[in-house]
C-alpha cells in the first residue's frame, strides 16, 4: 500500500525543551491511522510538527514523497492538509458561514461541497448565520470538521474529537469520522480508547516523545498488556 | 430583554451614570455651549480614532504595543505639510526612495539562491542583520552632506500661512549620483529579504515581471529628478483644495508604506518575542522623532491654513448651506463652531465606517477577525497570515497619518505633537477592550468628549444642581481625567468595555 504521509525520526523542541525525541509513523492512502499515547506524550505536537507550527529539528516529514518539514505552515496546508484542532478552536467571532468561508483555497470551494459537508452535519445548516462562539460544544466539534473538509484535502488530522462530548455526541462525531474516511485519509489523535479501537486500521503509540508500538488495531484490542502498559492510567 | 440586561449589565449600569453625569453637568448650561463642547469633543475623539483603531487592530492581530504609532501620525502631519506648502522636497526625496525601492524588489527576487546557499548554516539571522546594516551604512553614505534643511525651509506669511522659502537645490548630477547609490544600497537589503527557500512564493514570480517593476520605478524617480523645476512649479500653481487632497492621500500612504516597511523589517523577525518588539518599536519612535527633527526642524509649524473651503469669513446658517457658502464656521444653535472641525468629524466616521465595512464584509476582513482570536489556525487554513500581518500594519499606519495630515490645520505641527495621541489612543483602546474594534471608537469617544468637558470646566467651572459655588478644577484635573476614566472602566471591567474575559 503507498503511504500518504511518512514521519521519519523527527526531533521537536518547544524553546529549549526536547518535546519529539524520534517519533516515526506512516499512515497508508486511504486509511484511519489513530495515534495513541498518554497525556503529555506528544501526540499534539507530533501533529503541530506536521504542520509546520513546530516544526522538527531533525528528521523528515514526507507527504505525497515529497519532504515538507521547515516549509511554511500555509503553503504546507496548501498541499492538501486539513487541521481539526483540539478545544474545538472555531472562530468564535465569525458565523459558522465565515468559518467555512474562510477555510477556501479557492473561490467556490464551499459552495462545490457544501451538500456533502451538509449531508455529514444536517445541524450546521439551520445554524449558518449565527456566531459560532453561541454553539454548543457538540455543534462547535462538527464546525471544527466541517471546516476542514471545505478545501480539497487529501489528509486530515483530528486531534482529540471526542473531548470533553457527552456519549450521544461521541457518536455522532464517530460517525461524522466514518463518513469522511471515504473520501480521505485520516490520522487521528484520541484518547478514548473505544472510540479509537472502533475507527482506526493501524494505531502508532508514542511515549514521552518516542514511538514505541504500532500494528493493526484488531491486535492491539487483545494485547491487554500493551493496553495497560502504555494506555492505562498509570 | 431580562437577557438583554443580564448581557449587558454592567455596561447599561455605565451609560446611565455617564448619562445622568452629563445631564448633571450640562443642565446649568445653556445648550449652544454644551452642545458647541461636545461637538470638540466628538473632533478631538475623531483625531484620537484615526490613532487608535491602528493601533488596537495590531496589538489585536499581532500582540504587538507599537509605540511608535504616535511617530508614524506626526510623520503622516510632516509628509502632508511638505506636500501642501513646500512641494520641492517631494521631488528632491522621492526619486531616492524609488531608486531604493528599485533595488529592493529586484535584489529579493534575485536573492533566493543566496539563501538556498546559506542554509546550511546555523545562524542565518547573523547575515539577515549584516545585510541590513551593510544597506544602512550604503544608504548613509549616498545621503551624506544632503542639504536637505536648505531644501526644505518654510516661512510664515504675513497672513499666517506657510510658504516655502527654499532657495538652495542639488545640482542635478549630483542627485543622479545619489540615486544610483542608493539603488545599490537596496540590493543587500533586497537579498535580506529575500524568500528564504526556493518553494517560497516569490521565488514563483516570473522574474520578467519583478524586472519590470523595478524598471518602472526606476524611470519613474528618474522623471520625477528630471521634471522637479516644472513639476514644483506645477504643484504650488494647483488650487489649495487640490492639494490639500493631495496631501492627504501622500501623507497616508507614505505612514502606509513606513509602516508595512517597519514590520517587514523591525517586527517580523521578533513573533513570539513581545518585549524585544516592544523596545524595537520604543527606539523606533526615537528614531523617528530625531529624523523628523533632522528633515523638519525641532521649532515647528502653525497650523497650515485649511483648503479653501473652510476659510471663507462667514457663518454659515446649517451643514447644508456651507456647501454653496464654503464658510469657515457653521451655526450650531447660535454658537459659531468652525467648519474644519466638522469635517474632521465627518472624516472620523467616514473612517470608522469604511474600515467597519473592510472587516465586516470582505475575506480579507474576515481573515483579520479569526487572526485577531488565533492568528495560528489561520494559518494551517493555508492563507499567508503573515501578510496580512503586514497588512494590517501598513492599514494601521496610514491611517494614523492621515490623522497627522488632518490635525495640521487644527493644531499645528511640530515633532512633539504625536505624543499627546499615542497616550491618548493607548488608554482609549484599553477602555475600549484590546484588539475590539467598535472599543477603540466608543472609548476614543469618552475620552474626547471627558477632555473637552474637562477643559471647560477648567476654564469656567460647572455648576451642579446641589451645590451654591461653582465647581472649578485644576489645569492637571483636566489632564487627569483620561486617566481617571480608564482606572473607573477597568474595576468595572477589567477587560475594558467591549474587551472578552481571557
Amino acid at each position: 500500500m503507498n503511504n500518504l504521509l511518512v514521519i521519519e525520526n523527527i526531533h521537536t523542541y518547544i524553546e529549549q525543551f526536547h518535546i519529539l525525541e524520534g517519533v516515526s509513523l506512516e499512515v497508508p492512502q486511504g486509511s484511519i491511522v489513530v495515534l495513541l499515547g498518554r497525556n503529555g506524550a506528544g501526540k499534539t505536537t507530533t501533529l503541530k510538527s506536521i504542520l509546520g507550527l513546530r516544526p522538527p529539528r531533525q528528521g523528515k516529514v514526507i507527504f505525497e514523497d515529497r519532504e515538507i518539514q521547515g516549509m511554511q505552515p500555509h503553503l504546507i496546508a496548501q498541499l492538501g492538509i486539513g487541521y481539526v484542532p483540539e478545544h474545538r478552536a472555531i472562530f468564535r467571532d465569525l458565523t459558522v458561514e465565515e468559518n467555512l468561508k474562510i477555510a477556501e483555497r479557492q473561490k467556490h470551494d464551499l459552495d462545490k461541497r457544501s451538500d456533502f459537508i451538509f449531508n455529514v452535519f444536517p445541524d450546521l445548516k439551520r445554524l449558518i448565520k449565527l456566531p459560532a462562539g453561541n454553539l454548543s460544544g457538540g455543534q462547535q466539534q462538527m464546525l471544527a470538521i466541517a471546516r476542514a473538509l471545505v478545501p480539497e484535502n487529501s489528509l486530515l488530522l483530528i486531534d482529540e474529537p471526542s473531548e470533553g462530548l457527552a456519549p450521544v455526541l461521541i457518536e455522532e462525531v464517530m460517525d461524522a469520522v466514518r463518513q469522511l474516511s471515504a473520501r480521505t485519509t485520516i490520522l487521528l489523535v484520541e484518547q478514548n480508547f473505544s472510540m479509537a479501537s472502533q475507527l482506526a486500521e493501524r494505531y502508532f503509540i508514542i511515549e514521552s516523545g518516542r514511538s514505541v508500538k504500532n500494528g493493526l488495531m484488531p491486535d492491539l484490542i487483545d494485547d491487554q498488556e500493551t493496553i495497560n502498559a502504555y494506555l492505562g492510567a498509570a | 430583554m431580562k437577557k438583554l440586561w443580564q448581557n449587558n449589565r454592567s455596561l447599561i449600569i455605565a451609560l446611565i451614570i455617564f448619562l445622568g453625569a452629563f445631564a448633571a453637568i450640562t443642565q446649568s448650561m445653556e445648550a449652544k455651549v454644551w452642545a458647541s463642547i461636545l461637538l470638540s469633543g466628538i473632533t478631538l475623539a475623531s483625531l484620537y480614532f484615526l490613532v487608535a483603531s491602528g493601533l488596537s487592530l495590531i496589538f489585536g492581530l499581532m500582540d504587538v504595543l507599537n509605540f511608535a504609532h504616535g511617530s508614524i501620525f506626526v510623520l503622516g502631519a510632516y509628509v502632508g505639510l511638505s506636500t501642501y506648502a513646500n512641494p520641492r522636497l517631494l521631488f528632491n526625496t522621492l526619486p531616492f526612495f524609488l531608486s531604493l525601492g528599485a533595488g529592493i524588489t529586484l535584489a529579493r527576487s534575485f536573492g533566493v539562491p543566496f539563501w538556498r546557499l546559506k542554509r546550511t548554516q546555523n545562524k542565518p539571522q547573523w547575515f539577515f542583520w549584516g545585510l541590513i546594516a551593510l544597506s544602512l551604512v550604503l544608504i548613509t553614505l549616498s545621503l551624506r552632506e544632503f542639504p536637505i534643511r536648505a531644501i526644505n525651509a518654510f516661512g510664515v506669511t504675513a497672513v499666517g500661512g506657510i510658504v516655502s522659502t527654499a532657495e538652495a537645490q542639488e545640482p542635478m548630477g549630483t542627485m543622479l549620483l545619489r540615486s544610483a547609490l542608493l539603488f545599490i544600497s537596496g540590493l543587500p537589503f533586497g537579498i535580506a529579504l529575500a524568500p528564504r527557500e526556493d518553494y517560497q512564493e516569490g521565488s514563483r514570480r516570473n522574474p520578467g515581471r519583478v524586472l519590470l517593476t523595478a524598471l518602472i520605478l526606476l524611470i519613474l524617480g528618474l522623471a520625477i529628478l528630471l521634471l522637479r523645476d516644472p513639476g514644483e512649479k506645477f504643484m504650488l500653481g494647483l488650487s489649495v483644495d487640490l492639494r490639500f487632497v493631495l496631501a492627504l492621500v501622500l501623507g497616508s500612504l507614505a505612514g502606509a508604506l513606513l509602516g508595512a516597511a517597519v514590520e517587514i523589517v523591525l517586527i517580523r523577525p521578533f513573533y513570539g518575542n513581545p518585549v524585544t518588539q516592544l523596545v524595537l518599536t520604543l527606539g523606533l519612535l526615537i528614531a523617528l522623532t530625531d529624523v523628523i527633527e533632522g528633515v523638519w526642524g525641532e521649532e515647528g509649524h502653525p497650523p497650515m491654513t485649511p483648503p479653501s473651503l473652510f476659510t471663507e469669513p462667514c457663518r454659515s446658517e446649517s451643514l447644508f448651506s456651507w456647501f454653496g457658502e464654503k464658510c469657515r464656521s457653521i451655526d450650531v444653535l447660535g454658537r459659531a463652531f468652525p467648519s474644519y472641525r466638522v469635517f474632521i468629524i465627518f472624516l472620523g466616521i467616514l473612517v470608522f465606517s469604511a474600515v467597519g465595512v473592510l472587516l465586516r464584509r470582505s475575506r480579507i476582513g474576515m481573515i483579520i477577525r479569526a487572526g485577531v482570536q488565533d492568528s495560528e489556525m489561520v494559518q494551517v487554513l493555508g492563507i499567508n497570515v503573515r501578510r496580512v500581518f503586514t497588512l494590517v500594519f501598513a492599514l494601521g499606519s496610514g491611517l494614523a497619518a492621515l490623522g497627522g495630515v488632518i490635525a495640521a490645520p487644527f493644531l499645528g505641527v511640530y515633532p512633539a505633537m504625536g505624543g499627546i495621541f499615542q497616550l491618548q489612543a493607548f488608554i482609549a483602546v484599553v477602555i475600549g477592550g484590546m484588539g475590539s474594534y467598535p472599543g477603540a471608537a466608543v472609548g476614543t469617544l469618552i475620552l474626547g468628549i471627558a477632555r473637552a468637558f474637562g477643559d471647560h470646566f477648567v476654564a469656567s467651572g460647572i455648576e451642579l444642581p446641589f451645590l451654591e459655588t461653582t465647581l472649578r478644577g485644576s489645569p492637571a484635573l483636566a489632564k487627569a481625567s483620561t486617566v481617571l476614566i480608564m482606572a473607573i472602566v477597568l474595576l468595572v471591567k477589567p477587560a475594558g468595555i467591549f474587551g472578552k474575559k481571557e
